[in-house]
Formats: C-alpha cells, sequence, structure tokens
C-alpha cells in the first residue's frame, strides 16, 4: 500500500532544489579564484615593465653621452650614495610612470655584479640600490630582471678597458 | 488477486520528471557557472601584451616606403600599424608614426585598429595611449571599464635634428663677407650686393654612414628612406651684419630691410660646390611650396613661399618628414650619393651690409653649410622618454 510516511512532497523537494541552485550560482559567481595562469599574468606584466626600465635607462640620450644606467654604475664604485640616489629616482620614476594621473606602486632591490678577479673568475656583487625606507619582507612576490652594462672605468681591468657589468634587479608589487 | 504493490504512484513520476528536467538543465547550466572560476582576463592580457609588443617593437608594415607616409586616399595600404622606428631599435618610437596612428581622423576607431594593430577575430574593445615627457599625450578608443586585459612599455622618441643659426655663427667667420660668392668688388667703399643668399647642403653619403654610436638609427640624421626624417633650419639675427671698414666687428642695424625672395632647392651628385652660382650645375627640385613652411619672426603661421616677404630677425625653414619622396632621388629618396641643397636668398635695401650668411671659407669657398653630425649649430637627435599603456576589454 502506497502512502505518504516518509516521503518529501513534490512541492517541496522542487522549491528545496531550486533554493539550492540559486544559492550555488550565486557563491560561484561571486567567487574569483586566482589561478596560477592569473600569477603568470601579473609575474611577466613585472617583468615586462622591468626589462623596459632597465634597457631605457641603458639608452643614451643622444648620440655623444653615456646612458644613465653606464653612468650610476661607474659612480657606485666611488660614490655609493650618490649613485644609490640617482638609481632610485630614475628607476621608480620608470617602473612607476603610467599615462594616467595616478602613477604605480613598484618597490625594488637593485644588485651590480661583476667578475673581480680577472684570473680565477671569481665573482663579486654588491648592492647598488633599493626602494628608500621599503625592505623586501617574506610576504612579497618579486621577479628578476636584469640588464648587461658596459662599464669602461672603476672596475677591475685596465683603464679604457671595457667591462660587462650585470645589473639585476628584484621588482614586487604592494 | 491485482493489488496496487510494486507500481509507481503519480507523484512519484512527477517528481521524478521534474528532477530529471531540472537535472539536465543544472548540467548545461554548470558549464556557465564554472566560468567564474577561469579568468577573464587571460586573453584579453594576451591580446594586450601582443599589441603593445607590435607597437612597440615593431616599424609595421610596409616599412619602406613606411605605412605612415601613405596619404589619406591611400590609407588602406598601411598593412599593420607598428611605432618602431627600425627593427634594430625597439621601444624607440618615431614621432612621424604616433602622430600618424593617433590621427583618428584617418584611421577609424575601432575597425582600422583592430585590423591592423590588435587583430583577432572577437570584436575587442581597447584603448591605447602614450605619455611623452614635456607634457604630450595621446590617446584613442573607449573609456576604461572595470576590468580589462592590460600592457605597459617604457619607450623613448626620437626627435629630429634643428639646424639653428645666429649671430655667433658670424662671429665664427668675421671675414665670410669677402668669401661670398656675390660679395662685389670686396673693396673700400664697395656697397656691395644687394643679392645674398644662405645656403644649407645635406651630404647622405656622410648622414648615412657617420651617424654616432655605430650608425645607430636612433642617432642618425637621416632624411632619406626608410626614416625620411625632415629639417628645420633656423636662421635668426639676420639683421646682425658686418660692414667693410667697421673691422668687421657684428652690428645690429635696426634700419636694415631685408626681404625674402625665395626659396631654391637643388640636388647633385658630383660637384662640392654647393652654393647657388652660375657655374654649378644644378638639378632644381619640384618642390611644391605646400611641402615645405617657412615661419617668419616668429609667427606661427607657415607663409606661402613663393611670394616675397619682409623679414625683420628671423626664418624658419620646416621641410616635414617625408615630404620628397616619390621616385626622386634626394631629401626622402632612396639615393644616398647625392647632395641636396636648400638656398634662401634675401634682398637688402642698405648694399653695404652683410646678411648673416652660410659658413663661407676660403678653404673651398663653397659658401655653403654642411647640416651634419659635427657642427655645433645643430642640435642633433635626442630621444625623450614616454610610458604606452593598452588596454583590451
Amino acid at each position: 500500500m502506497v502512502n505518504d510516511e516518509g516521503q518529501l512532497y513534490t512541492i517541496e523537494g522542487v522549491a528545496a532544489g531550486m533554493i539550492m541552485l540559486f544559492t550555488t550560482y550565486l557563491v560561484l559567481g561571486a567567487t574569483s579564484v586566482y589561478t596560477p595562469g592569473d600569477t603568470h599574468i601579473s609575474d611577466m606584466q613585472l617583468e615586462q615593465i622591468g626589462t623596459d626600465a632597465l634597457v631605457m635607462m641603458n639608452t643614451p640620450v643622444n648620440g655623444t653621452v653615456k646612458s644613465n644606467l653606464t653612468e650610476i654604475v661607474e659612480t657606485s664604485r666611488i660614490n655609493a650614495t650618490a649613485a644609490d640616489e640617482t638609481f632610485n629616482t630614475t628607476f621608480l620614476k620608470y617602473v612607476n610612470e603610467r599615462t594616467g594621473s595616478e602613477s604605480d606602486n613598484l618597490h625594488y632591490m637593485a644588485d651590480v655584479t661583476y667578475r673581480s678577479d680577472l684570473t680565477d673568475n671569481s665573482i663579486t656583487s654588491y648592492q647598488l640600490a633599493c626602494t628608500h625606507n621599503r625592505i623586501m619582507n617574506a610576504g612579497d612576490h618579486p621577479v628578476r630582471v636584469t640588464e648587461w652594462v658596459i662599464a669602461d672605468k672603476q672596475f677591475p681591468g685596465s683603464v679604457n678597458h671595457p667591462r660587462a657589468v650585470l645589473v639585476e634587479v628584484l621588482l614586487w608589487r604592494d | 488477486m491485482t493489488d496496487d504493490a510494486g507500481n509507481l504512484s503519480l507523484d512519484f513520476l512527477a517528481g521524478f520528471t521534474i528532477f530529471m528536467v531540472a537535472l539536465i538543465y543544472v548540467a548545461t547550466l554548470i558549464p556557465g557557472l564554472l566560468i567564474g572560476l577561469e579568468s577573464k582576463s587571460i586573453d584579453y592580457d594576451a591580446v594586450a601584451y601582443r599589441t603593445g609588443v607590435i607597437l612597440a617593437e615593431d616599424p609595421g608594415m610596409p616599412y619602406n616606403p613606411a605605412w605612415e607616409t601613405y596619404s589619406d586616399a591611400d590609407k588602406d595600404k598601411a598593412l599593420r600599424f607598428g611605432l618602431a622606428l627600425s627593427k634594430s631599435t625597439p621601444n624607440v618610437l618615431s614621432a612621424e608614426k604616433i602622430n600618424r596612428f593617433f590621427n583618428t581622423t584617418t584611421y577609424n576607431y575601432p575597425d582600422d585598429y583592430h585590423s591592423r594593430a590588435v587583430f583577432g577575430d572577437y570584436p575587442y574593445q581597447f584603448n591605447i595611449s602614450l605619455k611623452i615627457d614635456g607634457g604630450e599625450n595621446y590617446t584613442l578608443g573607449d573609456t576604461l571599464p572595470d576590468g580589462y586585459g592590460y600592457s605597459r612599455r617604457l619607450v623613448k622618441i626620437k626627435k629630429e635634428s634643428t639646424a639653428s643659426i645666429d649671430g655667433s655663427q658670424i662671429a665664427s667667420y668675421p671675414e665670410f663677407w669677402s668669401h661670398e660668392p656675390n660679395a662685389g668688388n670686396k673693396t673700400a667703399g664697395d656697397p656691395g650686393p644687394t643679392n645674398h643668399s644662405f645656403s644649407v647642403y645635406f651630404n647622405y653619403t656622410g648622414l648615412t654612414t657617420e651617424g654616432p654610436l655605430y650608425n645607430n638609427p636612433a642617432y642618425q640624421i637621416e632624411p632619406i628612406a626608410p626614416l625620411y626624417e625632415g629639417a628645420t633650419i633656423n636662421l635668426t639675427n639676420l639683421n646682425q651684419t658686418t660692414r667693410y671698414g667697421s673691422g668687421d666687428t657684428i652690428i645690429g642695424d635696426p634700419n636694415i630691410n631685408i626681404t625674402l625672395t625665395g626659396i631654391t632647392i637643388t640636388q647633385s651628385v658630383l660637384s662640392p660646390y654647393l652654393h647657388t652660382r652660375s657655374s654649378f650645375a644644378t638639378v632644381p627640385v619640384t618642390l611644391d611650396d605646400h611641402l615645405y613652411n617657412v615661419y617668419i619672426d616668429g609667427n606661427a603661421t607657415p607663409l606661402n613661399s613663393s611670394a616675397s616677404h619682409s623679414v625683420i630677425n628671423n626664418v624658419s625653414l620646416v621641410i616635414p618628414h617625408g615630404s620628397v619622396t616619390s621616385g626622386l632621388n634626394f631629401l626622402g629618396g632612396n639615393d644616398p650619393s647625392t647632395y641636396l641643397n636648400v638656398t634662401l636668398l634675401f634682398t637688402l635695401d642698405h648694399g653695404d651690409c652683410f646678411l648673416n650668411s652660410s659658413q663661407a671659407t676660403a678653404k673651398d669657398e663653397s659658401g655653403a653649410f654642411e647640416y651634419n653630425y659635427t657642427s655645433p649649430f645643430i642640435t642633433q637627435p635626442s630621444l625623450k622618454d614616454g610610458v604606452l599603456e593598452v588596454a583590451v576589454w
């Protein structure tokens, strides 16, 4: 014999199903998941900006002067503070510049690496500059960009002996 | 005996049917629901990146003759936009390409830009903007929505060279008057000529092979293809003169009346003598007046150069980018083994005055000022910073 014990009435079942479906739809629609693909995109954009900034700093303004980056790297061997100031001002101007009124908010830490001994291939690094009052901490997610600079003095080797020096920058966004 | 055991009730049947319909409906809905889990901006970011690369690193197609040199009537011959000066100078942009690209009177948003810079089958909307140090801003496209794909490129923009010749040029050559081809008898008391000329010449071989930094196009003065750069010649202090017997001192004569009577542009492949003189076998360049502009005494409105104009102090001759092209082997042409001579003709009502003339020297008596990389009177090409942003949605 058929009776209604233990059964859900049809109309209540339909209503409950609809409510569950609608709730699921709302939850999924309102949630955005930060996928690995998204991380890659923002990393790539940061790398692009950092690389462009170093390339532009290493491009002379006209045909008779050295590039800004070359001047800074050479200065850093004799006046580290002045080099830090100049690099900080110039690099942040480049990476934070936008076409609108709001600028970006990127931070960086820059090192210089060079071959310190011409006979045994040993390598030396030192910090060139970093964002003032903002050090990198564990929560930051930096990208790495580099640029080779030809410096013709202040590094091991004879004067007027061009040397390849690597400028390496870690760049991140708040 | 029959009873109703094992039969389906009508309630169950109705409920099961509704459930199955709902299930099928949900199954078809799930892919749409899961779209929220994907990044909507992935494709937009990729398209923005691609567009940014095309604009910043590619000179466009066709390259020679360059797409930006086509007239409005031939604008469809531009197949791909690109703002880079050349393939060997990524991120160094051409000012002329920028002007042409952001001219939305010639090219229509979005269709012309979609088919030449953004590409793809999807009808993307986009906004492209460029900001140059010094205050110049360019933009095209729609207003930005809340979410969009984005790419930012840091660039430099090449600023073309300019010749600025003033009274100091006279001081450099205090006896220049005596070498001027039309200087009269060169004797004391000689009233001198009333007709004077100022000549500038471009040696294409030198300009295209002796550029700084290994002839880098970013720093070259290149009036010929494919860059077709223009030139600006500013003559100032024209009322400063020297007078025979005055010790070659420079004097400013407020009463002198100067008239610009004409401009001639000639080419020569062989002759090093470039001043306008009867023995110089020149080939006149058929250059329409509208292809170059003359500005007198700082007036912002260019004048019709075929007529005579009174001058007080200065004259600027602007030969725009790519103004002389079609089939001619000189400024804007393709033959690097050519000299181009530009001569401005003046008359003075004081015959004993000598106009600020050209770089006349006893050495070659050419009397022409060379537009080159070493002259202190020429501001060499330089690069200005800029930032290019592409947003796609």
